[in-house]
């Protein structure tokens, strides 16, 4: 546990005073549905850019990044490197364009347009239930790691958190949410770039810290090897032999790790399942990160957010991985199995008060800017792809803005409600819940693909397409699950311990595969709908 | 066994085959292939349209840098 001093609650009472503070001089420019949903389409590149990198990257992933660091090692930055930058690349010049142009505010919309209105419903549906539960997730996760870092009661870390978020949210919409995340963002990375320069300085600098690393593991794991990594990288012999034995240096210090590894990242889920198929579902089909690139001024500003994000994103596994490295050093005798609090005791041990209330200044911009996402983006389902579509198709944009906010205090309380109900579950909900939203970006990237790429494809191919991605994602879970190994008297389906990228694989390919066969062999759609495909838009007939 | 064992437990032993170097080529190579596409892309999906822009206003460059620098990542890591 860290304990904070006075300074360091001014530090942490600043941060909350200047971002209530955006919130509400964002809020104050607020006057439609649209300026609340899409920040009136005026965000520029700079806002949005910063906006995606700080909503990917959660309090609880900061935290949880760290541990996986300490347990696992390098193989956790893949999750921030090979698994964000090509998406987000592609997404730029691709998807993103496409999607700004069709003139929409959520996916499950765009696919009403470009398939049926149940394709809409199931898609939106799905993301509305995993979205809101996850804000209440967030926020317990969140909690559980406040009270071991600093033993903040867990009632207070909740309410207080849904509170401040709930009401700049209410206040700005869309834009409250990207400008205050700007300045969270730029916290979160100084927080880190923080523990980073004082933790390796205190290791005597990288070479130094490279070295004691590879000690560290291998003390670890009772191997008498302690020759340092630097002069084994320029031992040319050893790395052949190494690479020969399929297992370089120590797997702590390296991105690409053998099929059986025991990490959650041997090579083939990560290039096979996190790049190609998690990654793009996230950063093409995920409304909480894709609507404040739909809210940019103009197409290049949604194009450029993308690209300043990528680039954003070559820096932050250096923030949120090494910490975790130099617990491993600092911390040898910590057990794997508390992984979880490496980063609290480093924070305790490294750093002095006041910074230590930068840190949790870091920590908590970290979660806000993620719980103010989806709580905006859970608003912007429901009111759009819901209320307004069956309750209230003729809503005016002042009844829109009204019932956004009404929407996003419902959902502040729903989130506080399920937060407590999820406390007996302890701290693996979050995890669980992680793997249920797993489930769902295969199948969505399956149906999103298909609508965009493929002029041919049908709605009667995408709606039967995705159902069926989603019972191949949840009955792949089930039957790994031990429960049903027992009762089936079969071993696991998956060798490694967290094989939620494997689902997501097959997912995607099932929801692709029945798409396209059910679309083959059935009529196709109107020209109509084909318009909203990548190769069926002409910009002089621009879509309104 | 059942089927889902077997479709697994084959393609995990065909990739037990495929060395680690070779890995991670196929990593840098999905990242060189991204380099390629990107300086192909015509100046129009890359340039602000409709007004007289900068050269560091092409997304193109920007691009390419962070692509460079994943690649120096998985070489060295």
């Amino acid at each position: 546990m860290t304990h904070l001093t006075s300074i360091d609650y001014l530090v942490i009472l600043a941060y909350l005073a200047t971002t209530m503070a955006i919130g509400f001089w964002v809020g104050s420019y607020v006057r439609s549905g649209s300026d609340f949903f899409l920040a009136g389409r005026s965000l520029p590149w700079w806002a949005v850019g910063m906006s995606l990198v700080a909503t990917d990257i959660g309090g609880t992933d900061l935290v949880g990044v760290g541990g996986d660091a300490f347990r696992y090692g390098m193989v956790m930055g893949n999750f921030e490197w090979i698994g964000c930058v090509p998406a987000m690349l592609v997404a730029a010049f691709i998807f993103i364009p496409h999607l700004w142009r069709c003139k929409v505010t959520t996916i499950p919309e765009y696919l009403e347009r470009r398939f049926s209105v149940h394709v809409r419903v199931a898609v939106g549906g799905v993301w509305l239930v995993l979205m809101a539960c996850n804000l209440g997730v967030m926020l317990l996760a969140s909690a559980q790691f406040m009270h071991e870092l600093a033993n903040w009661d867990l009632s207070v870390s909740i309410i207080g958190v849904a509170l401040l978020v709930g009401i700049y949210t209410w206040s700005g919409g869309l834009g409250a949410v990207v400008y205050t995340d700007v300045l969270q963002g730029v916290i979160m990375i100084g927080g880190c770039l923080m523990i980073v320069v004082i933790g390796i300085a205190k290791l005597g600098g990288i070479e130094s810290f490279i070295d004691k690393v590879h000690v560290a593991v291998h003390a670890r794991e009772n191997k008498t090897e302690t020759k340092p990594a630097t002069e084994l990288r320029n031992d040319e012999n050893y790395v052949e032999q190494a690479y020969a034995e399929n297992h370089p240096f120590t797997d702590h210090l390296s991105l690409v790790l053998p099929v059986d590894t025991k990490s959650p990242g041997p090579w083939p889920a990560i290039l096979f399942g996190l790049a190609l198929v998690v990654s793009p579902g996230y950063w093409i089909g995920n409304q909480c990160i894709i609507q404040r690139s739909l809210g940019s001024k103009t197409e290049y500003d949604a194009r450029a957010s993308y690209v300043y994000g990528a680039l954003l994103k070559g820096i932050i596994p250096f923030l949120v991985v090494i910490p975790g490295l130099i617990a491993l050093v600092m911390f040898p005798n910590l057990s794997v199995d508390k992984a979880g609090g490496a980063l609290p005791l480093l924070v305790g041990e490294i750093l002095p008060e006041g910074l230590r209330g930068i840190f949790v200044a870091a920590f908590l911009a970290a979660l806000m800017s993620s719980v103010d996402s989806y709580l905006n983006a859970a608003t912007t389902i429901y009111v759009n792809d819901f209320y307004r579509r069956f309750y209230r198709p003729h809503a005016d944009e002042g009844q829109m803005l009204l019932i956004g906010r009404w929407t996003t205090i419902g959902f502040v309380l729903w989130g506080v409600y399920f937060a407590y109900q999820m406390i007996p579950m302890g701290h693996t909900v979050y995890s669980l819940f992680q793997t249920l939203m797993s489930f769902v970006v295969g199948p969505t990237l399956g149906v999103l693909l298909a609508g965009i790429l493929s002029t041919r494809t049908t709605s009667k191919g995408a709606f039967p397409g995705f159902i069926s991605g989603l019972m191949t994602s949840t009955s792949l879970f089930v039957l790994n699950s031990e429960y049903a190994q027992r009762l089936l008297g079969m071993g696991p389906l998956f060798r490694i311990d967290a094989p939620y990228l494997y689902y997501s694989i097959w997912a995607f390919l099932v929801t692709v595969s029945i798409t396209a066969i059910v679309s083959y062999f059935g009529r196709p759609d109107s020209p109509e709908k084909e318009r909203y495909s990548l190769w069926g838009y002409k910009p002089e007939e621009a879509i309104e | 066994m059942t089927i889902l064992h077997w479709i697994g437990e084959s393609i995990r032993s065909q990739l037990l085959h495929v060395p680690l170097l070779t890995a991670r080529c196929l990593f840098v190579g999905l990242l060189l292939v991204l380099m390629g596409w990107v300086v192909m892309l015509p100046s129009s999906q890359t340039t602000p349209q409709g007004r007289k822009f900068e050269w560091y206003e092409d997304l193109k460059i920007w691009a390419w840098v962070a692509l460079m620098f994943q690649i120096i990542v998985y070489c060295s890591f």
